[in-house]
This record gives structure tokens, C-alpha cells and sequence, in this order.
């Protein structure tokens, strides 16, 4: 049996990212309000409001370097979700978007690749009006501070394929509420906020589990510039799932629209 | 010789129900085929294992001498396809519904603007080009799909249900205009429709399909000769009177109409 992956042609894809990026360039003032906004919001409520009742270091940061990368990474990948969800849902049921692409040389492999791929642009336009928010707040204190980026890339990659697995298996949008109660859950596991050793031994392992504590402990090494062993782990576990996920929304796709 | 369409015991199942079940026919250059049939019948999964959509179960299938089993991105690019439901663009307006659309062929920029004006000519949209889809009637919005299917110069044009939930001259204009199609391009035209009087129209063969079968195959109007009565009568509210009936007239039930078909009038 042949890897989805290995069907995906990227003129095709390309063609499908066009489309996106034209919608969006068409809508980008009401684009850019989330991630200005929310990220601000979220230092004041954090960084001052949490913050101010945390006198001691954590992980050997001030609260406000440790919940940056928080902040950066929960702006950047709930737009992706949320582009690979109900985005992807509207296109691919209400408008039947995927429907028309599909009476094209486009297959169904490369259409889910351009939609992940403009899911990652997405995120990664958002990052870079994130970053400098992040340094004004102070919580960036490293030269790395720019290659953020990359562990955001693949976590877009992983939370896009994800997403965009979930919605083929979607038949009414309302079972997106159990998906999203689920990774909601999973938020407040995952190192944004505390680290995850002040959690129980049990809760530590599932909280390594979830990609997303990957993302964000990288995230905090770019933006700190404590880099250790195991990020090295992270970053091969990230790498892995991003693959595997890609390859089941891929999958999924195909088995949805072409049946 | 070589067929437009040529398709051999085509079956498709979906679970344990045979949506089409052992269909042959063939479908020459350049001719209007025409496949009738009610909703349910098997018309628009044929449609679908046409344009590559939906993968056969068993049976043979070659669109332009391909088969679809292993060269549908091929096959992809002779057809142009006109679904049943709306699926343009809202996000653009209509000139940009047929340039973006035009990637997906891989048609170069310029090529595709001029194609893009030839179009909007063709369908008489060109004062709407900037208009955005929602603004466009029921009828603009299909000749505008029709549109998008022509951009790549297809040498098929699938349609399914071109004309369903139109009002009478919408569909008369839409009649006219793949007629002109078929005359001036050569194009083959395969369509699916409830529509006695539509495939009449257009078609110059057609099969009619019940419960995933060919049931009737033939040309139109030797088709009507021979199956459809000359005389029908419409009777609305016939549940409120009595009716007599003779074993001569036909007779057919819809809701509280009833429909009396005779070779003859007897009155």
C-alpha cells in the first residue's frame, strides 16, 4: 500500500493555497484582530494578573519569560485548529468547495496538503506579529528568539492534520464540540502555564504524550535560550506525529470525498 | 471504434446496496447522451464513476480511450463537470471563479484571462464580472458553473441535472446555450435528468435508468412513440369526485392528482 504522502503533487497544492491566500488577502484587516489582540489580553491576564502572585522563579525564569512561549504558541496553534476545523468543515459542506476542486486534476491528497499548508501560513503570519509582542512584554531574552518559528511550523502541521482528519470524520458540525472539549483539556496540560513537573508522575507522562507540551518547551528554549537534551526528543516525537497526522488527514480526505 | 464514453458491467456498491448494478452502454463523439431516471435510479454515482469521483466496485470504464481505474488526473483534465448543486465560489466574485478555477488546470495567466473574457461573453456575465456569486439569480449562477466547466477546453461536458429547479425560460436558455456547445465545439455532452422533455430536447440517445439498471435504451422520440401515451389528462383534487376508469386509460397517482395517460381521447 502506497503513502497518501507520496500522492501529493505541489503545483496542486500550490493552486489551492492561491485560493486561500486570495480569500484572506481580500479579508485581512478583520484576519489580523485575533492575533494582536488575544495575545495582549493574555499577557496582561497572565504575565500582571497570574504573574503578580508568582514571586518566585519558575524553571529559573520570571513568570512572564516562562508564560511567553505559552502565549505565542496558544495564539498561533488554536488559529490553526480552528482553520482545520470549522474552516476546512464550511469549505468542504457548506460551500462544497472541495467538491468543485475535485472536478479538477486536482487529487484529493493534494487538495488536503494545500489546506494544511495555508493552515501553517496562517499560523506562521500570526507569529510574526506575535514576536514582537512577546519581546515588548519582555519575554523573550534570547538571540533564538526567531527560530520559534520552527517548532510552531510542525505544530501546526500535527494540530492541522489532526484537524483536518477530525472534519472528514465529521458528519454534523455539533460533534466538533466533543473534539474540542478534548483539546481544550489538553491545553491546560501542556507546559503553557506551569511547568508540567509540578504535575503528578501519572499526569507528567500524559502531558509528554500530548505533541503540544513538545511545541511549547521548544518554543520556551528559542525564546530563552535554554536548550537541554531533551528537546532533542522533542523535537524527533514532533517530527513523527506531524508525519503520521499528515498522513492520516491525507488519508481521511480521500476516503471522505472520494467514495 | 473508438467511444467518448465506454462503460461494461459498471456496478457500485455501497454497503449492501448496488447503487448501479451491471450497466453497459457507450457514449459516441461528439452526441448528447441522456441518462433519465428518478431520484435514487443510479444517475448521478454513474456520473460520479464518470468524472473519477467515485471509485468502481466491479466492471470496466474508459473515458476518451482511458480507463479510470488508473489514469484519472488524465481523464480529470478532458472533462468538464457541471454538478448538480451550486458549489461556486462565495468567497470570490465571478470573474475570480473562473481565474482561480483555472489553476486547478494549470492553464497560464494570460491564456486564462482572455479564455476568462471569451466565457463571460459566451454566458453574458461580462457586466457582472465584479459582482460577488450571492448577487447572481438562480439562472447566472449555472451558466456561470457551465462557464467554469469550459475553461480547459474539455472535450466532455458532464452535467448533472443542469436544469433542475429552474423556471421554464431559465431552462430554455440554458437548452439553447449547450446546444450551441455541441454544434460549434464538438463537444460531447452527457447529462442526467428527471426530465422527459429535456432529454428529448437535447439528447440524440439516452437510457433510462430504475433501481440502478438500464431499464429502456434508445433514441428519444422513438422512446416517447413507443412508451409514453399521446393524450394525458391532469385531474388536480381527484380525491374530492369520483372517477370511472377503463382498462384502456393509464392511469397514475400523485398525492390527490391524478394523471389519466390514453392513446386516445375518449370523451
Amino acid at each position: 500500500m502506497s503513502l497518501a504522502i507520496s500522492k501529493i503533487d505541489l503545483t496542486d497544492s500550490c493552486a489551492v493555497w492561491r485560493r486561500n491566500s486570495r480569500v484572506y488577502l481580500r479579508l485581512w484587516k478583520t484576519e489580523l484582530v485575533a492575533p494582536i489582540i488575544e495575545p495582549i489580553f493574555t499577557f496582561f491576564a497572565f504575565g500582571f494578573g497570574v504573574g503578580a502572585l508568582v514571586t518566585s522563579d519558575v524553571e529559573g525564569l520570571s513568570y512572564l519569560s516562562f508564560v511567553g512561549a505559552g502565549v505565542l504558541a496558544f495564539t498561533v496553534l488554536m488559529r490553526t485548529i480552528f482553520e482545520m476545523t470549522y474552516g476546512a468543515y464550511f469549505r468542504m459542506v457548506y460551500q462544497s468547495t472541495y467538491d468543485a476542486i475535485l472536478a479538477t486534476p486536482v487529487n484529493a491528497e493534494s487538495l488536503a496538503f494545500g489546506e494544511i499548508i495555508w493552515a501553517v501560513t496562517k499560523g506562521v503570519v500570526d507569529c510574526l506579529f506575535i514576536l514582537p509582542l512577546v519581546v515588548i512584554f519582555g519575554s523573550a531574552t534570547s538571540l533564538f528568539t526567531p527560530l520559534s518559528i520552527l517548532p510552531l511550523i510542525f505544530g501546526c502541521i500535527y494540530l492541522g492534520g489532526l484537524g483536518l482528519a477530525i472534519t472528514a470524520h465529521v458528519y454534523e458540525i455539533d460533534y466538533f464540540n466533543i473534539f474540542f472539549a478534548l483539546f481544550f483539556s489538553t491545553l491546560f496540560l501542556c507546559g503553557a502555564w506551569f511547568p508540567i513537573e509540578m504535575l503528578p508522575g501519572w499526569l507528567q507522562i500524559v502531558a509528554f504524550i500530548i505533541p503540544t507540551t513538545s511545541v511549547i518547551d521548544l518554543c520556551r528554549a528559542c525564546l530563552t535560550g535554554n536548550f537541554a537534551v531533551k528537546h532533542i526528543y522533542e523535537s524527533i516525537y514532533l517530527l513523527i506525529i506531524s508525519v503520521l497526522l499528515l498522513e492520516w488527514a491525507l488519508r481521511s480526505i480521500r476516503k471522505r470525498m472520494v467514495a | 471504434m473508438n467511444f467518448a464514453i465506454e462503460a461494461k458491467n459498471l456496478v457500485k456498491r455501497f454497503a449492501d446496496i448496488a447503487a448501479v448494478n451491471d450497466i453497459s452502454f457507450i457514449v459516441k463523439h461528439g452526441e448528447t447522451f441522456a441518462i433519465l431516471g428518478e431520484n435514487g435510479a443510479g444517475k448521478s454515482t454513474t456520473m460520479r464513476m464518470i468524472a473519477c469521483r467515485s471509485p468502481l466496485t466491479t466492471g470496466e470504464l474508459s473515458v476518451e480511450g482511458l480507463n479510470v481505474k488508473n489514469a484519472d488526473r488524465r481523464i480529470r483534465s478532458l472533462i468538464g463537470v457541471v454538478p448538480q448543486e451550486n458549489n461556486l465560489d462565495p468567497d470570490l466574485n465571478v470573474r475570480e471563479n473562473l481565474l482561480v478555477y483555472s489553476r486547478y488546470f494549470r492553464i497560464h495567466k494570460e491564456i486564462a484571462q482572455t479564455r476568462c473574457d471569451e466565457l463571460l461573453e459566451f454566458i453574458r456575465l461580462k457586466e457582472k464580472a465584479n459582482a460577488k456569486v450571492e448577487q447572481l439569480s438562480g439562472g447566472m449562477k449555472r451558466r456561470l458553473i457551465i462557464a467554469r466547466a469550459l475553461l480547459h477546453r474539455p472535450k466532455i461536458l458532464l452535467l448533472d441535472e443542469p436544469t433542475t429547479g429552474l423556471d421554464p425560460n431559465v431552462r430554455q436558455e440554458i437548452w439553447e446555450k449547450l446546444e450551441e456547445l455541441r454544434r460549434t465545439e464538438n463537444l460531447t455532452i452527457v447529462l442526467s435528468t428527471h426530465y422527459m422533455d429535456e432529454a428529448e430536447k437535447l439528447a440524440q440517445r439516452l437510457i433510462v435508468m430504475a433501481h440502478g439498471r438500464i431499464v429502456v435504451e434508445g433514441v428519444p422520440h422513438e422512446i416517447i412513440k413507443d412508451k409514453v401515451k399521446k393524450f394525458a389528462l391532469e385531474i388536480r383534487e381527484a380525491d374530492s369526485f369520483n372517477l370511472r376508469q377503463t382498462d384502456k386509460i393509464l392511469s397514475q397517482k400523485r398525492g390527490s392528482t391524478h394523471l389519466y395517460f390514453a392513446k386516445l381521447p375518449k370523451i
